[in-house]
């Protein structure tokens, strides 16, 4: 018998029928899919936020550090928090996954999705960068402790002083 | 269950939602032949092929509330099969010889005239040579008689692209089938 006259002669309705009044398998509840896709836009607009805000970090540290001349690449290649721009970046590879899952994502040409939407989130970080709200941020309000930690954990001078003596240091 | 026959496939969707989860048999009798026969030109292997449609259509129970009813029940139905074959030419790729020149007889009626049923079954070896990136695309629309939207939703790729595949697949098909 060949394959074809063997796979032709299988009763799926018989097999599967079976099994769906067994309850050998079930349906997945709506609520199952609904919350799947809420977590899916909440994970996704969450992500780009997270990207935003650490873009604009590795901006706020750039300017704060460098690179502008050679001892100044130098000091920011021994003392920047390497892991806010890779986390960044993977954060986008992540969003660009998560975009690709969606319905809407093949109809158009998913190069220019993912170009659009990296273009907007530099942008905004960028705005965010230039109106100066990182700098805010990091003289008041609740992330003020955590931009100076970032800021500040790998100065040597701030390591040697300790942090009450840093405010006075300019 | 004749009643069932006049429904379209959405409808019937529906009422194995909410009302009878047995009415699911219909939706197995409308698709097995055309299913069983999209995976074949998939895996090239009508075993492997019986295989993937059976675990379609328990996927397809499965997530049948995930279903949004706007859309068309047969696309999303070609998906799953296509998902789930794809991962078993993933697993199976070693194993899988596309250029092998293997006897292929394919027994599934598919129209009454005989001049096209061969011509049907010379074009499934011709398919079995090609591809997979092609021969799907080429089997969707000529031999399932498939529209560009609906590869589109079934691949996942843009219209713009389907269109590209296929008129590649016919260049390729062409050299294919005269050597």
């Amino acid at each position: 018998m060949s394959n074809i006259k063997k796979a032709s002669s299988v009763n799926f309705e018989k097999t599967i029928m079976e099994k769906v009044k067994s309850n050998e398998i079930s349906m997945k509840p709506r609520w199952y899919f609904i919350v799947g896709s809420f977590s899916m836009i909440g994970g996704l607009i969450g992500l780009c936020i997270g990207v935003i805000f650490l873009i604009n970090l590795t901006l706020f540290l750039l300017r704060q550090h460098g690179p502008m001349g050679q001892w100044r690449l130098e000091l920011m290649l021994n003392s920047f928090p390497i892991w806010v721009p890779i986390l960044a970046i993977a954060g986008i590879a992540l969003g660009i996954w998560m975009l690709k899952k969606y319905d809407f994502s093949y109809k158009k040409h998913f190069w220019f999705i993912i170009a659009g939407c990296i273009i907007s989130i530099f942008m905004t970080a960028s705005l965010l960068d230039y109106v100066g709200f990182d700098d805010l941020w990091f003289k008041q309000g609740p992330m003020r402790r955590f931009y100076q930690q970032i800021e500040n954990q790998n100065d040597p001078l701030f390591k040697e002083q300790g942090r009450g003596q840093m405010r006075n240091r300019q | 269950m004749n009643d069932h026959l006049k429904l379209s496939d959405e409808e019937i969707v529906e009422i194995v939602r909410t009302k009878d989860r047995e009415v699911y048999a219909e939706i197995i009798k409308r698709y097995q032949k055309k299913l069983l026969r999209y995976a074949s030109y998939i895996m090239g292997d009508e075993e492997k092929a019986a295989d993937v449609v059976q675990e379609s259509f328990i996927k397809a129970y499965v997530n049948l509330n995930g279903f949004d009813e706007k859309k068309k029940f047969s696309s999303w139905m070609y998906r799953i099969v296509h998902n789930e074959a794809m991962n078993l030419v993933g697993k199976h790729k070693k194993q899988q010889g596309f250029d092998e020149a293997t006897d292929y007889d394919s027994g599934i009626n598919l129209e009454d005239d005989l001049i096209k049923k061969e011509l049907i079954r010379h074009t499934q070896q011709c398919l079995k040579r090609m591809p997979i990136l092609y021969r799907e695309p080429l089997s969707l629309f000529f031999l399932e008689e498939k529209s560009y939207e609906e590869i589109s939703d079934i691949l996942r790729i843009p219209i713009g692209t389907v269109g590209t595949r296929v008129n590649r697949a016919k260049i390729i098909m062409k050299k294919i089938c005269q050597t």
